[in-house]
């Protein structure tokens, strides 16, 4: 250890020893602003993992995958691929999802793959028992045998010659347990989770007899892939897919890049205001020791050793705050990992909420040394400021008696000045559009809002200090605010951090508050606008989303007949809904009877009459596209779109442009007929019902599911979902998705708390020569008690009014840049005035407890002892 | 006014036990002047602070005006300050963010006095000390001896039948010092307070009554004044 950091390690133990209670407030602050975002970052990394690792595993020596949409593609092209020059082999795959039944009800969802297993045993990366007879090889390719991965085995309790009930679309298929499957011995295998089919049974059994999800292809090693995938392209149809297995990933990845980074960006917030507290604590200490740093200074140590010491001492605290916050971290991401799996499933793509259970054990220590790097980083630049201050004391004042800090004026005036500017700066930059469809320069915007009203913190707690109290206020209490307000206008440097740090998290609370308030009022305008139909009839796990696959999501057309001989039933309606690919977007293309939505329901058209537009689409043969895609794919009302289907492509008119807030990759809305006709897809996703007036929806609900049950293949029930149930539960999914918001902003509030609480402390610590005087010239427990709450009053107050203002203006960016431009949404601003007030409501709770410990402390200090502090 | 009896303060430092008063037993009379004197730790100040209930003693009783203090809670000692008893201390130990008058004004706002009598009261203290021109000056814009002044207008203001002193010349030169003492006699006189004043300095304690001096905790000796003494100073 060289000499410098021996008396660096001296003078920081003194110094924490002196200290504890602060030292551990900034801990623990650093602590969960690291926790928060190492959460987020692992949970992010983790789903995303979890579901590269599925597509690997499964993909095993594939090179190129053939893939068409949700409706499958036809097993007779298998001969066409094989033809290509390069390419190896060609097998076939069923990729969908059963759910378990157990004790018939449904309960976990697994993935089960479809392989020709005579020809893929050995291939694939799993390992399982050999068929030692022609029996037992005959039992691998029975339609109700399956394979079930060793973990899952495990956590079912089934082994071999076990029956289990998988629930696949609308109906029920009582399998048996013919093998276990395992992975390799050194690492964990997504096959472990998955159960494995024959590929004719799999056919059989989710009603894809002829079809199949897709071709892998192994091509050969000699031929650049590029070079085979453009070949096999030349000979297909043009909606299908050739591809590189991992591009899946980067699709996920691509598609989920905006909900991620508003994420990732929302994570930070708990560090900023970390990095305020921070500040807070090295600006204390540094005020704190000045007399001491003239000492260091007057025998010998330079001004950057001044320096260097100060950021070492906040260096150790971002280092114990990473530890303790990378823990909390790990812990806070096991919860997270299910919540954003779920959130990512709901919203877009099924990624399964198991997490790829890595945390514990590779990335255990990358994780670690990430959150002490970010602890690190992030408090020595917050201590940058004060620990520079330290470094330009001047030694002979520093030594000589009196008050160093007096001398040291804040610049209010320049600080102000440079927070006008930067708001102007943040209004400039919400002008520009986003740069690679990343709302960077709204981000930035919103980064100079929040620091020029940091720089205003300062000059907004001088600017409201009474000068004067004998002749105006002669009261107690009056006498006990004016030393309160005077003391926290006193120092502007110090209390305008902590103010700032409350604004800023206040302000985001505020403003998040704001944005998803609005938002859920208008997708409840939309639901009421929009969602018309008095029943839906829809697959039985239907609200489980994109977890159940498409077989899943899938109704047989023939039940519309069926639903029409109910009486009481006006009209129904078929709503089918498949993602395929638009110009490299994954997109919804959703097909319904036109004409009957025009006379039943109503779209919300960006210009028109909804009802005209439905049926001029139906005529024409034209679509109607939704807010988001017209956005992102450049196109409006009138333009032609090219979309690639199973009969080829097709240019197809745009009728009209909707609103729409299903989903943000964007949708196609064209008449069933013409889906048919280019498609050759039967199903139905849901049944849109509408019943005659006065129709009794209990009664009719009994004998739908009469009927359907009958006309069934043993399935749960099929969903019957009224028109009240459908709002709430599209509401509850949106509720669900912004829950997350909700814990990383209270993360953030908590910290703005430390912030507070730290210094008051502070302050208290500071002056007890003056509560001591206090009490000796009749002040009473009480009044001080009061004192130490006005002051912590007043800083709350102006935090929370520049937290309105702030919060205001965030909400602003948030809905008409950042939002706006992420997803392409249109959202209607409201101003939740009950939300507001609660939210100011619980900041002064939250001001008030934070004052309320250190009042009673300072309340309770001995007297003598005070009037002896130096 | 003040009587003591028996009155012992033990603190515990560590493991250690420091006996900073043994045994003191007085009887100080209404409008009395009296100094205690002796060497530094010898007990002076804390004294002072169990007359004030600033600190509490470990055996013996404190009379105040007739009521005995042994059983009193924190708030009532809190109204005895209010009422009965004025400090002035060494440091001055001036609110920093307060004016002069405010200084002045604080025992009269914390005991809830009326508005326009405290401005009243505060205009006629600042005129006794001669700190009128100076009102409106913060602490860290007057002299020591002016910081004092004011300490002492805040001890008197709200008429105390009792005033503590402890070093009021400790932090100011001797000409400032001396003008001090005088003031302080000059109030103290007229008001009809009774006065203790803990000092080093045996030409202050010449301004008394009569002095005790202490030692090692205990009372050794009571001398009066010396005749001639105050127009020394």
């Amino acid at each position: 250890m060289s000499r410098f950091s021996r008396v660096v390690a001296l003078i920081l133990q003194s110094h924490l020893r002196q200290w504890p209670l602060r030292t551990l407030l900034t801990i623990v602050g650093v602590s969960l602003g690291v926790s928060a975002s190492v959460a987020v970052r692992t949970a992010n990394v983790d789903v995303l993992r979890s579901f590269e690792q599925a597509v690997l595993s499964v993909a095993g020596p594939t090179t190129l995958e053939v893939s068409g949409d949700e409706t499958g593609l036809d097993e007779q092209l298998v001969g066409s691929i094989r033809a290509v020059s390069g390419v190896t082999s060609v097998s076939p795959v069923i990729f969908q999802t059963a759910v378990r039944m157990n004790r018939n009800q449904p309960s976990q969802a697994i993935q089960v793959i479809g392989l020709d297993l005579l020809e893929e045993f050995h291939t694939r990366g799993f390992q399982m028992d050999q068929p030692a007879s022609e029996k037992q090889l005959m039992n691998m390719i029975d339609p109700q045998a399956v394979y079930v991965g060793d973990a899952l085995a495990r956590e079912w309790k089934v082994s071999v010659g076990d029956h289990i009930d998988l629930l696949i679309g609308t109906g029920q298929l009582r399998s048996q347990v013919v093998g276990i499957l395992r992975g390799p011995p050194d690492r964990r295998s997504s096959w472990e989770r998955m159960a494995v089919m024959d590929i004719a049974a799999a056919q059989i059994a989710f009603g894809m007899v002829g079809k199949v999800d897709r071709f892998d292809l192994v091509t050969d090693t000699n031929v650049p892939i590029e070079e085979v995938g453009a070949r096999v392209r030349a000979v297909l149809p043009p909606h299908v897919t050739t591809e590189r297995p991992a591009n899946r990933t980067s699709q996920v990845e691509q598609m989920l890049r905006a909900f991620r980074l508003n994420l990732t960006v929302l994570s930070w917030v708990g560090l900023l205001v970390g990095m305020f507290l921070i500040y807070n604590t090295m600006a204390f200490s540094v005020a704190q020791r000045r007399r001491e740093i003239g000492i260091y200074r007057a025998i010998g140590m330079t001004q950057s050793r001044v320096a260097a010491l100060f950021l070492m001492e906040a260096g150790l605290y971002g280092f114990f705050g990473g530890i303790l916050g990378s823990a909390a971290g790990m812990a806070l991401a096991q919860e997270l990992i299910t919540l954003l799996g779920r959130t990512i499933s709901d919203l877009f793509v099924s990624v399964g909420t198991g997490g790829s259970g890595l945390l514990w054990t590779d990335q255990f220590w990358k994780i670690v040394i990430e959150g002490i790097v970010i602890g690190c980083v992030v408090s020595m630049i917050g201590a940058i400021g004060p620990s520079l201050d330290a470094s330009r004391t001047t030694t002979v004042r520093a030594l000589a008696p009196g008050d160093y800090e007096a001398s040291q004026q804040v610049r209010v005036g320049g600080l102000a000045v440079g927070g006008v500017v930067l708001l102007v700066v943040a209004g400039l930059l919400s002008w520009p559009g986003p740069i690679d469809g990343v709302p960077i320069l709204g981000y930035a915007a919103t980064l100079c809002l929040l620091a020029g009203l940091a720089c205003l913190a300062p000059i907004c707690v001088t600017g409201w200090r009474q000068r004067r109290y004998v002749g105006r206020e002669f009261s107690a209490g009056g006498v006990m605010r004016g030393i309160a307000v005077e003391h926290a206008a006193r120092n502007p440097g110090r209390n305008g951090v902590t103010v700032s740090a409350f604004m800023v998290g206040l302000a985001i609370m505020i403003g998040v508050l704001v944005m998803v308030r609005s938002f859920r009022h208008t997708v409840e305008l939309w639901v009421t606008d929009t969602v018309l139909a008095d029943v839906v009839v829809a697959p039985s796990l239907w609200l489980r989303g994109t977890e159940i696959g498409t077989v899943g999501r899938s109704l047989p057309s023939e039940w519309m007949s069926i639903l029409a001989s109910v009486p009481g039933v006006a009209a129904v309606d078929s709503y089918r809904d498949v993602r395929i690919d638009v110009k490299g977007q994954r997109v919804a293309v959703v097909s319904r009877d036109l004409r009957l939505h025009a006379q039943w329901s109503r779209y919300l058209v960006r210009s028109g009459d909804s009802s005209e537009q439905l049926n001029r689409a139906a005529d024409i043969g034209g679509l109607l596209v939704s807010e988001v895609l017209a956005n992102r794919l450049e196109v409006h009302e009138g333009s032609m779109l090219e979309v690639a289907t199973p009969s080829g492509p097709r240019q197809f008119p745009i009728v009209a442009v909707f609103y729409d807030y299903s989903t943000d990759g964007g949708k196609l809305l064209m008449d069933r007929a013409l889906y048919q006709s280019l498609w050759h897809d039967d199903l139905v996703t849901v049944f849109p019902v509408y019943l005659r007036d006065g129709t009794h929806l209990g009664r009719v609900r009994e004998q739908m599911t009469e009927l359907l049950s009958a006309s069934g293949n043993g399935g749960l029930p099929p969903l019957i979902i009224s028109n009240v149930e459908l709002r709430k539960e599209i509401l509850d999914i949106f509720d669900r998705t912004f829950l997350l918001t909700y814990v990383l902003e209270a993360i953030a509030v908590v910290i703005a708390m430390l912030g507070i609480v730290n210094t008051l402390i502070t302050s208290v610590l500071e002056r007890r020569r003056e509560f001591a005087t206090l009490r000796a010239i009749g002040g009473s427990a009480t009044q001080i008690r009061q004192l130490v709450l006005w002051e912590a009053a007043y800083l709350g107050t102006v935090g929370i009014v520049l937290g309105l203002i702030g919060g205001g203006l965030l909400s602003l960016l948030l809905i008409k840049v950042i939002n706006r431009q992420s997803f392409g949404w249109t959202i209607q601003m409201i101003v939740p005035i009950g939300s507001l007030i609660q939210a100011v409501l619980l900041a002064g709770v939250a001001t008030f407890l934070a004052g309320y410990f250190p009042a009673r402390w300072a309340a309770r200090q001995p007297i003598v002892e005070g009037l002896r502090e130096e | 006014m003040v009587t003591l009896r028996h009155l012992c303060k033990t603190y515990a430092r560590g493991d250690a036990k420091v006996t900073a008063l043994q045994d003191v037993t007085l009887d100080i009379k209404y409008g009395e002047f009296c100094a205690f004197v002796g060497p530094s730790g010898c007990g002076k100040s804390t004294l002072l602070n169990l007359v004030a209930g600033l600190d509490m003693p470990t055996s013996g009783e404190i009379v105040l005006d007739g009521r005995s203090t042994t059983n009193l809670t924190s708030y009532e000692w809190t109204k005895i300050r209010r009422e009965t008893i004025g400090i002035v201390f060494q440091a001055f130990h001036l609110v920093h963010g307060l004016t002069a008058e405010e200084n002045i004004a604080l025992p009269l706002m914390l005991s809830g006095d009326e508005g326009r009598e405290i401005s009243t009261r505060v205009d006629e203290m600042l005129d006794r000390v001669g700190m009128t021109h100076r009102r409106r000056h913060r602490p860290a814009e007057l002299s020591g001896g002016e910081q004092q002044r004011i300490a002492i207008a805040r001890a008197l203001a709200h008429r105390p039948r009792l005033l503590l002193a402890d070093e009021p010349t400790g932090n100011i030169d001797s000409h400032q010092g001396a003008g001090i003492m005088a003031l302080i006699r000059d109030l103290a006189t007229s008001g009809g307070q009774t006065v203790l004043l803990v000092t080093h300095s045996s030409q202050a304690a010449q301004t008394c009554d009569y002095t005790w001096t202490m030692q090692d905790g205990r009372l050794v000796s009571r001398t009066p004044r010396e005749t001639g003494m105050v127009a020394a100073w």
